[in-house]
């Protein structure tokens, strides 16, 4: 033998480790199986039988959705019956006679139900879905005729039913049947491909809630999967998902619907003291129940390549210049740390030059004359916030204040997909453009033109803050969680607070009494006409590039003199994409007439004197 | 050759090795067939007769494999790799798509898994690596490795096919071991990847159990860069003491917290580069069970059917629960279970008996080959063998997470078995060649 190197003895070490590992491997899996076939083998056993049981799925009903009042039904359930093939219980020679009869009482064809069923050489044990939607009067005539119908079967299914919910289904949203790649997300919560999952609005925000546990039905089998006589069926009850009842008040999303009418736009209105939506229209929207509906997939492509875009929720998921409205920063500001004197005048002549460009207030030459800050308001003249904006405030304080109001920030709406907007800051068109920040720029955003964006639900939020004097409650559409059994409260959503400013309360109340000015003397004195409640707001007419045509804003809260908790937000927002009307203002002051008259929209209409269908205006109006 | 090298040769064939090898291939075949019989006694699978098929084309393969001189064409290895890696690639562009991974590649039916392939490439690949880096540091030697490795890994784990990919480690570990590299080094790299899956599963450990301290580690990005500093300072101070004062338990300290770090930040980084629903997939490997009837159910009906089966088992297509078709992947990845039940106890000791024959046939050929090469091309496919055994056996058992990794030359699949059998042919060549000149 030749002498070993010590490397070669090293590695003979190293082999024997290894054989050690490997060989200690095979023994202790030995050992575990003896332990389990031999020693626990009637644990096994009895487990073997305990597990031949064929085991049927009763879905649970999906939770019921409620409007404010608790007793307007918007989501639903209906019994439907599901037809199934097993195909490995279908003998092959009667398969055809089998998928004929079906397929006759059905009143499918039979290609139809072939294109199901898989190949029949691949075997294949899972069962096949053929209709969802039998009637009872199918499910009965196969029951008493089931010999003739070896490997069908059937189950009744609660589905998803939506009432004529009109612009509450961008709220609502719907469900849909689970895509693969949900699945594989969803797969440790217990979801099979069969099931429906939210895929919008409520149904998506708050799926874990409304999904209930389904339950089972289970009965021992033999080994050729037949019934054991004697042995009753086992039984575990599906859980109903729970109740929502939701912060909209159905009559007053009647009336917002209806006082925005068909104009691309959107409404919300807002309880500042508590953050509920108590009303969030958007048009055009969709309806929920083509979602369920069988074709529910064309019906899906339909509005997703829609131009009108009918799946935005523009009310919380669009952002727009906020114009105007955002002059009320700027008071805010002034009213705060006196950037200039409240009553220091600043002369508007219809248009100024700056940056080798003209920039016209909206009130052309001669313009509006000498104002100070509350007259400035009231008038939303330009020329007064461009100049303050530029020389007083300065960019940073603009900014800073826009954020102490939460533009540019989530509002964290228990809805899906918000749209955050976008406050431009110097730094940001930086990054964005490689540009610097001119003090054009900040003229722009002085009047919330240029880069700013903001979400209606974030300008109604502005509003919540500045009844509440410096407080922002997060916005929620769910009101209370209940049982769907016995109806019990089991959660009540409570007001969260989202922001608290730093402003002085004093400044709110000088803030809230100029916008009361706006309203009594300033722009929309003429819109707002209603007599039942005092309302206190802000306009805004946005430039987006048309000659002829601006989006329209109104935010106002009311009634003005009641305490907050008493009080609304109303956020009215018209596109420019619709003929020019400057019909935001038009609308909140139906919607508020309405509201504290007890009248429906059109005769609250009536009443304030404007045609709900509205009038084509020419010109622009602030 | 010349008529003497033949008979010798054939003298020389390690006749155990194939008579184990043959023999699990007919037991395979069997449970194939019996896993295709359904309750009623139907014959509803034709699976066996392509194993069979497969079989036969694959002892041509073995053959073929042993007749090769692998240790005499050594430097040609790369040749094999590359082939393997273009087939990998070829794969991921026009591979067909089964069970969520691009693993497919072939036309009417027909197909082949380059990711099986791959592994004997790369043992052969490696091998030769090892065999010409005898003066390398261990430190060099783990980093070329893990080069090599790092090609058909990530080409694998981009199909996504996470149990293929993981069979490379345990094959490198045994041929790092062999090629004197430290243990310190080999047993850092392993501690390494099992703490990247620890960290990387917590998340969804947490969503399923909720624990307040977790969640916020998880949540907060913030909490966990101040553990990581945490521990950066504790190695750096165990690193100091380790150089000053020498005391071993400095160097163990600053060791495991290294690869503390290591695994925290490799998590991390993956937890950044991948999408969730790609973490998901390969978290299955954690939590394996996307059976929709609630968790547990592969496993559970495994490690039921097998202790039903008992000291004899219940006989050849007599258990009930391999033909009530409550297994899913009967014939591929939980094939055991059929013959823990039908066979009983006493068969799977003659499984066992089986494999550990090819096991210490391995052992054997290392201990004698007579060139370096070859000891790292057996230790490598022992490695395969041996983890493939681990893994499919234990998942069936109950204790080893459901990886999807067949069970060598029994589960049904054309691509291992031929892999496999090709595996044996090399091993055979090796052996018969061993006391020629």
């Amino acid at each position: 033998m030749i002498e070993m190197t010590v490397l070669q003895k090293k590695i003979t070490r190293r082999i024997r480790i290894l054989r050690m590992l490997i060989f200690s491997l095979v023994g202790v899996y030995s050992v575990n199986l003896f332990s389990m076939q031999v020693l626990r083998k009637q644990l096994f056993e009895s487990e073997a039988e305990r597990i031949s049981i064929q085991s049927t799925r009763i879905p649970a009903p999906r939770g019921e959705i409620y409007d404010r009042s608790g007793t307007r039904l918007l989501a639903g359930n209906i019994e439907a019956y599901s037809v199934y093939i097993t195909p490995s219980e279908l003998p092959s020679a009667q398969r055809k006679t089998v998928v004929n009869n079906l397929a006759r009482l059905l009143n499918i064809s039979t290609d139809d139900i072939e294109s199901k069923l898989p190949d029949p050489k691949a075997y294949s044990y899972g069962r096949v879905v053929i209709t969802k939607n039998a009637s009872l009067a199918v499910i009965a005539e196969i029951a008493t005729r089931i010999d003739e119908f070896p490997g069908v079967s059937w189950t009744s299914k609660p589905l998803r039913d939506y009432a004529d919910l009109g612009s509450l289904s961008n709220i609502v949203g719907y469900v849909g049947s689970i895509t693969r790649d949900e699945y594989k997300l969803l797969y440790n919560k217990g979801y099979t491909l069969e099931d429906l999952t939210g895929k919008a609005g409520i149904e998506l925000m708050y799926e874990d809630l409304l999904r209930g546990q389904d339950g089972w039905i289970s009965k021992a089998v033999d080994v050729h999967g037949k019934d054991i006589a004697g042995n009753a069926a086992r039984v575990q009850a599906p859980v109903a998902g729970k109740r929502l009842i939701l912060a909209i008040d159905a009559n007053l999303q009647k009336i917002a619907e209806d006082a925005l009418g068909k104009r691309q736009g959107s409404i919300i209105v807002l309880k500042p003291s508590t953050g509920e939506v108590l009303a969030m229209v958007t048009y055009p929207y969709y309806d929920s129940k083509v979602f369920i509906a069988d074709d529910a997939g064309r019906a899906y492509l339909e509005l997703l390549n829609n131009t009108q875009k009918p799946l935005l929720n523009r009310a919380y998921q669009a952002s727009y210049p906020p114009a105007s409205t955002f002059k009320t920063i700027l008071t805010a500001a002034i009213l705060e740390e006196e950037f200039i004197s409240l009553d220091k005048t600043v002369y508007c002549s219809g248009e100024m030059v700056y940056g080798g460009r003209s920039w016209s207030c909206h009130v052309k030459k001669p313009g509006h004359g000498p104002l100070a800050l509350e007259d400035a308001l009231a008038q939303s003249c330009d020329i007064y916030y461009w100049t303050v904006g530029r020389d007083y405030i300065g960019v940073e304080n603009i900014v800073s204040y826009a954020q102490d109001f939460g533009y540019g920030k989530a509002t964290n709406i228990d809805l899906p997909g918000e749209n955050k907007g976008l406050l431009p800051t110097p730094s940001w068109k930086e990054e964005t453009y490689n540009e610097i920040w001119t003090p054009g720029d900040t003229m722009n955003l002085s009047i919330g033109q240029g880069y700013m964006l903001a979400s209606p639900l974030q300008v109604a939020n502005m509003m919540a803050m500045i009844v509440n004097d410096g407080v922002i409650y997060k916005p929620h559409v769910l009101k209370e969680v209940r049982d769907s059994g016995t109806g019990a409260l089991m959660h009540e959503i409570q007001p969260e607070v989202l922001h608290t400013s730093s402003i002085s309360a004093e400044t709110f109340e000088k803030l809230r009494s100029s916008l009361r000015n706006v309203v009594v003397n300033g722009t929309p004195k003429a819109a707002i006409s209603t007599k039942v409640v005092q309302i206190a707001g802000k306009t805004g007419t946005a430039e987006i590039g048309l000659k002829d045509r601006w989006h329209s804003w109104f935010a106002s809260f009311g009634p003005y003199d009641a305490p907050p908790k008493d009080q609304v937000v109303v956020v009215t927002m018209i596109e420019a994409s619709n003929p020019w009307e400057w019909w935001a203002p038009y609308a909140a002051n139906v919607i508020y007439q309405a509201m504290y008259a007890g009248q429906t929209a059109q005769e609250a209409a009536e009443t304030v004197g404007v045609r709900l269908e509205g009038s084509l205006i020419s010109g622009r109006r602030e | 050759m010349n008529l003497q090298d033949i008979k010798r040769f054939f003298g020389n064939v390690d006749y155990f090795l194939l008579f184990a090898t043959f023999s699990l291939c007919g037991i395979g075949i069997a449970a194939i067939y019996s896993a295709g019989v359904d309750a009623n006694g139907l014959v509803v699978s034709n699976e066996y007769i392509k194993q069979l098929l497969w079989f036969f084309i694959g002892i041509f393969l073995l053959i073929g494999a042993s007749l090769i001189d692998f240790s005499r064409f050594k430097d040609t290895s790369w040749i094999f790799f590359a082939i393997s890696v273009f087939l990998l690639i070829l794969t991921l562009l026009v591979g067909k798509v089964v069970n969520g991974s691009r693993s497919w590649l072939g036309f009417a039916g027909l197909g082949i898994q380059p990711a099986e392939f791959a592994k004997i490439a790369t043992v052969l690949m490696l091998a030769r690596y090892l065999d010409s880096s005898e003066f390398d540091s261990s430190f060099k030697k783990l980093l070329k490795t893990g080069c090599i490795l790092a090609i058909p890994l990530v080409l694998i784990l981009a199909q996504p096919d996470f149990g293929s990919a993981l069979v490379f480690f345990p094959a490198a570990i045994v041929m790092l071991t062999l090629a004197d590299v430290d243990f310190r080094y080999i047993l850092f790299g392993v501690l390494s990847i099992v703490g990247i899956f620890i960290f990387l599963s917590i998340p969804l450990y947490v969503q399923n159990h909720p624990n307040p301290i977790l969640y916020m580690l998880v949540t907060q990005d913030s909490i966990l860069y101040v553990v990581l500093i945490f521990i950066l300072i504790l190695s750096i101070i165990s690193s100091v003491g380790w150089f000053k004062f020498k005391k071993p338990y400095y160097y163990w300290l600053s060791y495991s917290l290294a690869i503390l770090a290591f695994s925290i930040a490799g998590a991390t980084a993956a937890n950044k580069l991948l999408k969730p629903y790609q973490i998901e997939r390969l978290l299955v490997f954690i939590d394996p069970n996307i059976d929709p009837r609630g968790s547990g159910w592969n496993i559970l009906q495994s490690t039921t059917a097998i202790g039903s089966g008992g000291f004899w088992g219940k006989g050849f297509l007599e258990g009930t629960h391999s033909h009530a078709r409550y297994i899913p992947q009967q014939s591929t990845d939980f094939i055991f279970s059929i013959i823990a039940e039908e066979f009983g106890f006493v068969g799977c000791m003659v499984l066992f008996a089986l494999y550990t024959i090819i096991f210490v046939r391995c052992f054997v050929l290392m201990e004698t080959s007579k060139d370096r090469f070859s000891q790292f091309v057996v230790g490598g496919i022992l490695g395969i063998f041996a983890f493939h055994f681990m893994i499919n056996i234990g998942m069936a058992m109950g204790i080893m997470p459901v990886t999807g990794i067949p069970l060598y030359f029994v589960s049904y699949g054309g691509s291992a078995l031929w892999s496999g059998l090709i595996s044996i042919g090399i091993l055979t060549g090796i052996s018969a060649r061993r006391y020629s000149a």
